[in-house]
């Protein structure tokens, strides 16, 4: 399926999440009761019931908390790609964020190494993938 | 009423099979009609003592098939339960819809069904709803699948202590040992070496093919009821001893302590507590084993060895024939067929039974024979955690 174009479907809860990364921010909801900052977004605070947020930008460093390498795909688009990493990022503000780890360096993968955002367009948006830093 | 007031109150009466493996042509339909009226007859009950109907889990149908909703089923089965539920998302609750149904003395008989024709229908279980994220992110990403998510849970577990491949082997080829005693094991025939383990392809690392646990056609059913009356049916009676469950309910991909504690932790822990004995009673175990790590984290947090201690206990055929602590004695999820919580469940209480032929424990495998056998099941992604323990009166 070459040529197939993947692209996010934001929902009520993301849409802004998106809208930010059509400019290449990586944006995330912080409590502005206790500070919590939370993914996936939502209305309440997981951890104080606080409906009251506002959205940070988030630095887009992060260390690899965990991954796997597929050498298999279970989707279409994906099978020319194999092998191709995902990985939970740890992000310096807190979330875990799933994604790719892309670029040179696949061979030194170990949790807890540090990672940073690039961006990769997909369709009027930019999807947030990650590297090796350094 | 506390959990310990139900020790031995409840059994498992019967057992229903099906052909299974590779089994073309049939319907998800006639896998669960067909170990329903076996597990039914197995106990020496009618089809209308069934008052309660439990479909394990909600699948979407395959091959353009009706989906089999309970209430499909018990139409089919021509019965009109009084208690009537499924499943939908993983969560091993299914002997506690059980028993509360039997204990609020709205039912005397519940069966429990599940079947599937994934293999011939190609079934990639990738559908799973345990993300917070859409389906359609997800695969911005190509993340798809259970398979990928233990396998970043097993690779949390190597960052956190002392395990991979070295462990994970030893489970998977003694598991094999077990299928080859068992005729209905689709891998019966297929001896596993540790040569074969690592030849193995990786599938998503760090799990191999052999890690992962079988995609099967067919079917299995169980029916529950009181001790009290099991003690007039056919065979010796297998009692719930214990019963424990936990819902860390986390996303893989959000859980804050994704190499444990995990919920075979707390629900081993209440277990435990209700059957009133420690691990020196188990006799065998029968460990939900979608992938072999999840057997390693299972028997870990049960507390039979220390993390990162694995590789040493299941050394040399631990599990395996004639090793000390008999585990997954039908072959299993890896090795037998994959019919949910209800392949561990059902092995165990078959084992309870004495009905288990070439693999029975007992003098012909090396063991003792079993009175106590420990048996879990574990949904979504380390996300639902059920431990029963099962004890032959
Ligand atoms: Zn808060």
């Amino acid at each position: 399926m070459s040529g197939e174009v993947l692209v996010p479907h934001p929902t009520g809860d993301t849409k802004e999440f998106w809208e930010g990364c059509k400019e290449k921010r990586l944006r995330f909801q912080q409590c502005t009761a206790c500070g919590h900052v939370r993914w996936p977004p939502s209305n309440l605070c997981p951890n104080c019931h606080s409906f009251d947020f506002r959205w940070i930008e988030a630095s887009g460093r992060g260390k690899i908390y965990t991954f796997t390498v597929y050498h298999m795909a279970f989707y279409p688009f994906w099978e020319d790609k194999v092998p191709y990493i995902t990985a939970v990022v740890e992000l310096e503000e807190g979330p875990k964020f799933l994604s790719n780890i892309v670029g040179a360096g696949f061979q030194n993968l170990s949790c807890g190494t540090p990672v940073e955002v690039v961006w990769d367009k997909a369709g009027e948006y930019f999807v947030p993938r990650f590297r090796v830093v350094g | 009423m506390k959990l310990k007031d139900l020790k031995e109150k409840y059994a498992i009466v019967g057992v229903g099979y099906t052909p299974q493996g590779r089994v073309p042509g049939r319907t998800a339909l006639s896998f669960h009609l067909e170990a329903c009226a076996n597990a039914i007859a197995d106990a020496g009950l009618k089809k209308n003592d069934i008052d309660g109907l439990i479909c394990y889990r909600r699948f979407r149908s395959l091959l353009g098939e009706p989906e089999v909703t309970p209430y499909f089923l018990a139409q089919m089965l021509g019965i009109t339960p009084r208690y009537l539920t499924q499943e939908a998302n993983c969560a091993r609750t299914h002997l506690f819809h059980a028993m509360a149904a039997l204990e609020m003395g709205l039912c005397n008989y519940v069966l429990i069904s599940y079947a599937d024709n994934a293999l011939s229908g190609r079934r990639t279980f990738t559908e799973e709803d345990t993300h917070g994220e859409p389906p359609g992110d997800l695969l911005l990403y190509g993340q798809t699948g259970f398979t990928a998510d233990y396998a970043m849970a097993a690779r949390r577990a190597m960052a956190t202590f002392r395990t991979g491949p070295e462990t994970w082997k030893e489970i998977a080829v003694a598991q094999r040992r077990w299928a080859s005693l068992n005729p209905r094991a689709a891998l019966r025939n297929k001896p596993l070496t540790y040569e074969d383990y690592y030849r193995s392809p990786m599938v998503t690392e760090p799990f191999r093919l052999c890690d992962a646990c079988l995609i099967s056609d067919g079917g299995r059913a169980i029916v529950v009821t009181s001790v009290e009356r099991a003690r007039d049916l056919k065979h010796p009676v297998v009692a719930i001893m214990g019963l424990g469950l936990a819902n860390p309910s986390y996303d893989v991909h959000q859980s804050p302590s994704l190499a444990g504690p995990t919920g075979a932790k707390e629900a081993g822990r209440q277990a435990f507590q209700m059957a009133g004995i420690t691990l020196e009673d188990i006799d065998a175990c029968q460990i939900y084993d979608c992938f072999t790590y999840t057997v390693e984290i299972t028997l870990q947090e049960y507390g039979f060895f220390g993390p990162g201690e694995g590789e040493s206990w299941f050394k040399d055929g631990a599990t395996a024939p004639g090793g000390k602590m008999p585990v997954n004695t039908s072959g299993g999820l890896l090795a037998e067929a994959y019919f949910m919580g209800l392949t561990p469940l059902s092995e165990g209480v078959m084992q309870l039974m004495g009905r288990c032929q070439d693999r029975q424990l007992g003098v012909k495998t090396g063991h003792k024979e079993p009175e106590i056998i420990l048996v879990s099941d574990n949904g979504g992604v380390l996300q639902s955690h059920c431990c029963t323990i099962l004890r032959r009166l």
